[in-house]
Order: structure tokens, then C-alpha cells, then sequence
């Protein structure tokens, strides 16, 4: 049975609704990433699961307990913000130690308690430190431990990351990792880094405008997109409308209806440029002129017009502005989808199978 | 150098404001209660104000310092439930509310509340027609009592104006976080909030006590003539007896009164900081 279980949850603010049948099972020491543009119902999902946005409708559940009606101070689940949030006028210790003293565990365990989170955070020797004199990072950290100190039941954090510059994120978000696998806590953690999600997720949640777009593995998230949107999301942003009319579009895939009208997606990394040829070869390719080059360190990106569409392309080579070439992209790395429908036709499926 | 000058000439109108209007008159008074007519030291006017006006000065600092312990209690309480209510109907009604003495001036309020308060007056029918009452029973509550209710009723939305604002400057993660470690919302009050909005508490409790200490129309009003609150007696002094001096000693006396309570606020603010850092 799952540790954390959703089911058909709606909930806004006032008589806006914001989040529609949300269902999501958690299982316990499971770290599932909520993955979104702005806006759509990230931080709302998580504050409906902590109990600071009313449920409208549908039920949270937490090993086995139905807990959508309790409040917030009653749920035993703690919520990492991305603003800290830590208490300014409380030393570290005091700001770590406030759940434990607000569930009357008596001072020496408390504090025992303190100095072990403060070991696992690597801050030994700061309890007694003003929280404002801690940079961004520690202070994120002196965040964890707080939310970890009362044992939560579900941990969850709301882009605990974005506060900080790259490589302090970088580290923080490792050390979180080794954190979670250590200590096995349960975790939603919600952020607009892809990668962030991928790394550090055992399962992503792609959501869109307040429902779950697609629930996976990392690599199911990545290699498979279930819909434009987790696709587009997902890095897959050149988008291709395919009429088999098309001249300049060849699409040779096994199963191929040529009446459908499909919508192609693919990652300009796995798209590669050729000199134009008359091979016939299994995949996409698009003729079209280039236009404009960006060089980004491994490679160089391109941007190449085929009639009235214009795609991104990745070239270890830099190709000349102007010239003509043919842009190939391999069956397993398109991501088709019917036009009318926003699904993988089944007969595509095992083309976008990696 | 003539950057300062410029600077002077700039604030040049401002200070001589300052001056005409605020330190000349303060240096007078001060003067005036320390001289006879003929300008020689004496300190017979502050004799005078003990001898025949202790027992009022004793009735403001009570009257003062009840008025302002009660404005804290009720100003904190407004505006924690403005904070942390969970019913977001009731503070938009509570938001209304509170705010209405800002727009009416001390000499109305004191007449509303003399209409409100005298034996009677509109609370005792109210209570004799409910049957709470007999007409025997109905005691005015005109005197030191209605000082009092009036000061707060009236001062009560300024201080909660300020407390609130402050309250509601501070960040909504700081409440859920310590809503979600299982803090219930007294807890929250006194361990997050209050300790962030002190200094704010201090400065409309200490503004409060100022406009407290310079109301006249209220004693006036609601009071019972003796004891009085020392504004009525300067303007006494004033109005019946022409006598500027004892009323400019009178003024010291409030003076010293506000002064004591700014030092024991500056004192505990300045505590607080030393403690924090
Ligand atoms: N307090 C609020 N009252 C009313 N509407 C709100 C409130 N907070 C958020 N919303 C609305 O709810 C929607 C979702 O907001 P939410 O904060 O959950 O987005 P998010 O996915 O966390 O976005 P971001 O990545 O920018 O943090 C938005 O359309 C927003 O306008
Ligand atoms: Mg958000």
C-alpha cells in the first residue's frame, strides 16, 4: 500500500480551482520531483498536501490514515520553502529544535537531536549562530534539518534550490540526495529544472495547468513523453507538422499511415546534419536552408528553415549560414503524435520506444 | 565645501520651522516655569502644581498606563486574529470594523461615548429594556472608567493599524512553517510573531501614550471634575486664572511623564537588540 496516496484531489483557492483529479501514490522513502511551468499548480499541490489550501474535493491519505480534513499543525508533514523561512530572532539551534520543543521531547534529547542533524547537515559547531548570519545555502540546509527534526512522515520541499547561485546548487542538491537515500524519508520535492528532477527523482510528475501530465520514471519521462506537452517540456522543442504532401518532409518509419497528419517532436541533440543526398533512410529528414549559428561549447546549434517551420539543430561542425543541407533524425529518438488526438498513434508506439 | 552650504540652505526652511514653531515655544515654556514675572529663578510654581494638583498627576499616570496595557492586549488580539484566522470572512469584517475611530475626531468620540455611558444612557436602556437591569441598579460610568474606554475605543485602531501592518509584513512561510511542525496558533503568536513585532508594539503603545497625555476634550467630557487628568488642568490654569507659569510647570510634569516612558521603551528595545545579537 502506498505511503502517501492521492486520490481525485481538487483543490484552490476560494472558489478557484486550480489542481483537478490529482491522483498520486507515494510509496515510503520514495522522492518523487513535481515538474512544471510557472503556474501550474506545483506549490499548490503541495500546500493542499500540508494542509494550508483546503481540499475541494477527493482525499490524502498517509499510511493508511485518511488525513484530508485535518489541519495543518496535526498532519506531521513539514515543508522545506524556498524562501528558508527560518525564524530570524532564533539561533540555529533554536530554529532546528522549535518542532521538538513544540511536541514537548524533554531539552537534553532535544538537543542531543540538534547536534546529530547538525553533524548530518555539516554545520557542526553553528548552533548557536544568528540564522541571518548563515549564507543562502547553509541556511537551506539549517532548513532541512529543521523539517527533518520531528521525523516527518512526507517531506516536502518547494524549489529548495532555486534561492541559490549554480554551484552552491549543484552541491546542495547532492548533498540532499545522499541525504534522502541515507535517511530513507519519503519526499515530494517540486521544481522547473528538468535536470534537477531527473537526478535526483526515484519517479518525475509532469504537471499542466493543475493535472498530471504523465507519471514516470526519469528515463520514461525523458525517452518517452506521453503527451506534446511532456515532450516539448521535456527538451523535445522542435516541433514538425508532417502531411505526407510535404516534399521537403520525408517520414520513413516501418508503420507509417501516410494519410495521418502527426505533429513530430525531437531534441535538437539528437537531430544531426548532412550535406543533401538522395538516400532513403529509416527516421525523419527535413531539407532546409540555415540561418543562424550559436556556438554553446560542446557544439554549435543551428537554426535551419524547411518552408514556413523552423528547427533546431546540434553540429559538432559549423555549418555556413545559407547553405543547403538535410537534417536527419534517427526512429527512436522522434516522438510522433496524431494531430487530432495529442496521443502516440499504436501503431507508432515502438518507433518512440529508445 | 559649498556642497554643505548648498545642503544648509536646503534644509534651511525646514529647521527654521522646527525652530519657530517647536523649540522656541518649548524653550518658553521651560523658561516660564522656572521664572517669576520678573525673570528670577524660582521653584514655586512646581510647589504649587504638587500641592494642588498631585492627586491628578497620580489619576493620568493611572489613567495613562491602564489605557495603554489594555490597548496592547486588545490591539494584539485584533490583529493576531487578523493574521492567523482561518475564516477569511470574518477578518475582512474585522478589517472594516477596526479601522472606523480612525475617522472620528477625540471631541466626537468623547460625545458619543457620554450619550454611550452616563447612568442614563444608551448602554444602561439597553440593558433595562433586555431585562439585565433594573433602573436601581444602573450605575454611570462616566469618571476614570469612561476616560479610560474612551482612550482605547479611539486609540485602539491606530495601534492596530501598526500591529497589523507589521504582522502582515512579516513572511506567510514563517507562520506554515511553524504550523506544520505542529505549532497551534497561540503558539505561533507568541514564539514567531510577537518577538518580530515588538519594536512596532513599542512605537504605537508609546505614540499612543503621547496623544493620550495631550486630549483635552475627553477629561473634559467624560470626566467628573476631581481628580482630572493634567490637561484640564493647564487649560484651568490658563482660562481662569491667566496663570501661564504654573500651567507651563504643569506641561513639564506631562512632559517628564512621556519622556520616563520613551526611556523605559528605548531601554527595552536596546536590551532586546544586545540579546540578539
Ligand atoms: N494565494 C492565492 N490566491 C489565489 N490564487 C493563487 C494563490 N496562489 C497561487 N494562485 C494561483 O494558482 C495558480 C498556481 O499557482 P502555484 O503557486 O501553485 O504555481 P507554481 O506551479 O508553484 O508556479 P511557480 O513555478 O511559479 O512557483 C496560479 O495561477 C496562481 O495565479
Ligand atoms: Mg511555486
Amino acid at each position: 500500500m502506498a505511503h502517501l496516496d492521492i486520490r481525485q484531489l481538487q483543490a484552490g483557492y476560494g472558489d478557484k480551482t486550480i489542481l483537478h483529479d490529482i491522483n498520486l501514490q507515494v510509496q515510503k522513502g520514495e522522492m518523487i520531483a513535481l515538474l512544471g511551468p510557472s503556474g501550474c499548480g506545483k506549490t499548490t499541490l503541495l500546500n493542499a498536501i500540508c494542509g494550508f489550501v483546503p481540499t475541494q474535493s477527493g482525499e490524502v491519505h498517509i499510511a493508511g490514515h485518511e488525513i484530508t480534513l485535518l489541519p495543518a499543525e496535526r498532519r506531521n508533514i513539514t515543508m522545506v520553502f524556498q524562501s528558508y523561512a527560518l525564524w530570524p530572532h532564533m539561533s540555529v539551534a533554536q530554529n532546528i529544535s522549535y518542532g521538538l520543543k513544540v511536541r514537548k521531547i524533554p531539552k537534553a534529547q532535544a538537543h542531543k537531536r540538534v547536534l546529530d542533524l547538525l553533524s548530518i547537515i555539516n554545520l557542526e559547531g553553528f548552533e548557536n549562530e544568528k540564522v541571518t548570519n548563515l549564507s543562502g545555502g547553509q541556511r537551506q540546509r539549517v532548513a532541512l534539518a529543521r523539517a527533518l527534526a520531528v521525523e516527518p512522515d512526507v517531506l516536502v520541499l518547494d524549489e529548495p534550490l532555486s534561492n541559490l547561485d549554480a554551484k552552491v546548487r549543484l552541491s546542495v542538491r547532492h548533498e540532499l540526495k545522499a541525504l534522502q537515500k541515507k535517511l530513507g524519508f519519503t519526499s515530494l520535492i517540486v521544481t522547473h529544472d528538468q535536470e534537477e528532477a531527473l537526478v535526483m527523482a526515484d519517479r518525475v510528475a509532469v504537471l499542466n495547468q493543475g493535472r498530471i501530465e504523465q507519471l514516470g520514471t526519469p528515463e520514461d519521462i525523458y525517452q518517452q513523453p506521453q503527451t506534446p506537452f511532456v515532450a516539448d517540456f521535456m527538451g523535445a522543442d522542435n516541433c514538425i507538422i508532417y502531411q505526407a504532401s510535404t516534399p521537403s518532409v520525408q517520414l520513413n518509419l516501418a508503420n507509417a499511415a501516410a494519410t495521418q497528419k502527426l505533429a513530430l517532436y525531437f531534441r535538437s541533440s539528437a537531430a544531426e546534419l548532412r550535406t543533401v543526398s538522395d538516400r532513403t533512410e529509416a527516421g525523419l529528414t527535413i531539407s532546409g536552408v540555415i540561418e543562424q549559428s550559436a556556438f554553446l561549447g560542446q557544439q554549435y546549434r543551428h537554426t535551419l528553415r524547411s518552408g514556413d517551420q523552423i528547427l533546431q539543430a546540434d553540429s559538432r561542425q559549423c555549418w555556413p549560414i545559407a547553405s543547403s543541407v538535410s537534417l536527419h533524425v534517427p526512429p527512436h529518438a522522434l516522438h510522433v503524435f496524431d494531430l487530432a488526438t495529442h496521443e502516440t498513434p499504436p501503431s507508432f508506439q515502438s518507433n518512440s520506444r529508445g | 565645501m559649498r556642497a554643505s552650504t548648498s545642503n544648509l540652505l536646503l534644509i534651511g526652511p525646514a529647521a527654521l520651522m522646527v525652530l519657530a514653531l517647536f523649540l522656541y515655544p518649548l524653550f518658553f515654556s521651560l523658561v516660564s516655569a522656572f521664572t517669576q514675572d520678573d525673570l528670577s529663578f524660582t521653584l514655586a510654581h512646581f510647589v504649587k502644581v504638587f500641592e494642588l494638583y498631585s492627586n491628578d498627576i497620580k489619576f493620568t499616570v493611572i489613567i495613562v498606563l491602564s489605557s495603554v496595557v489594555l490597548l496592547a492586549i486588545l490591539s494584539i488580539g485584533i490583529a493576531a486574529t487578523l493574521t492567523l484566522s482561518p475564516f477569511p470572512k470574518l477578518v475582512a469584517v474585522l478589517a472594516l470594523l477596526y479601522r472606523l475611530p480612525l475617522f472620528i475626531p477625540f471631541i466626537v468620540a468623547a460625545q458619543m461615548m457620554r450619550t454611550f455611558l452616563a447612568k442614563n444612557g444608551l448602554m444602561n436602556n439597553t440593558l433595562v429594556a433586555m431585562g439585565v437591569m433594573t433602573p436601581l441598579e444602573t450605575v454611570s460610568l462616566l469618571g476614570w472608567s469612561g476616560i479610560i474606554i474612551t482612550f482605547v475605543w479611539k486609540q485602539l485602531a491606530f495601534s492596530t493599524l501598526l500591529i497589523s501592518g507589521a504582522m502582515a509584513a512579516l513572511n506567510r512561510d514563517q507562520i506554515q512553517a511553524a504550523q506544520n511542525l505542529g505549532a497551534s496558533r497561540l503558539r505561533i503568536l507568541v514564539d514567531v510573531i510577537l518577538p518580530q513585532v515588538m519594536p512596532t508594539i513599542g512605537v504605537a503603545l508609546v505614540l499612543s501614550t503621547v496623544t493620550i497625555m495631550s486630549v483635552l476634550s475627553v477629561p473634559l467630557m467624560i470626566g467628573t471634575g476631581s481628580p482630572t487628568m493634567i490637561t484640564a488642568d493647564i487649560a484651568f490654569r490658563v482660562n481662569s486664572y491667566g496663570d501661564y507659569h504654573v500651567a507651563n510647570a504643569l506641561g513639564m510634569v506631562s512632559y517628564l511623564i512621556c519622556a520616563g516612558l520613551a526611556w523605559f521603551y528605548l531601554r527595552q528595545s536596546l536590551k532586546d537588540k544586545g540579546a540578539l545579537s
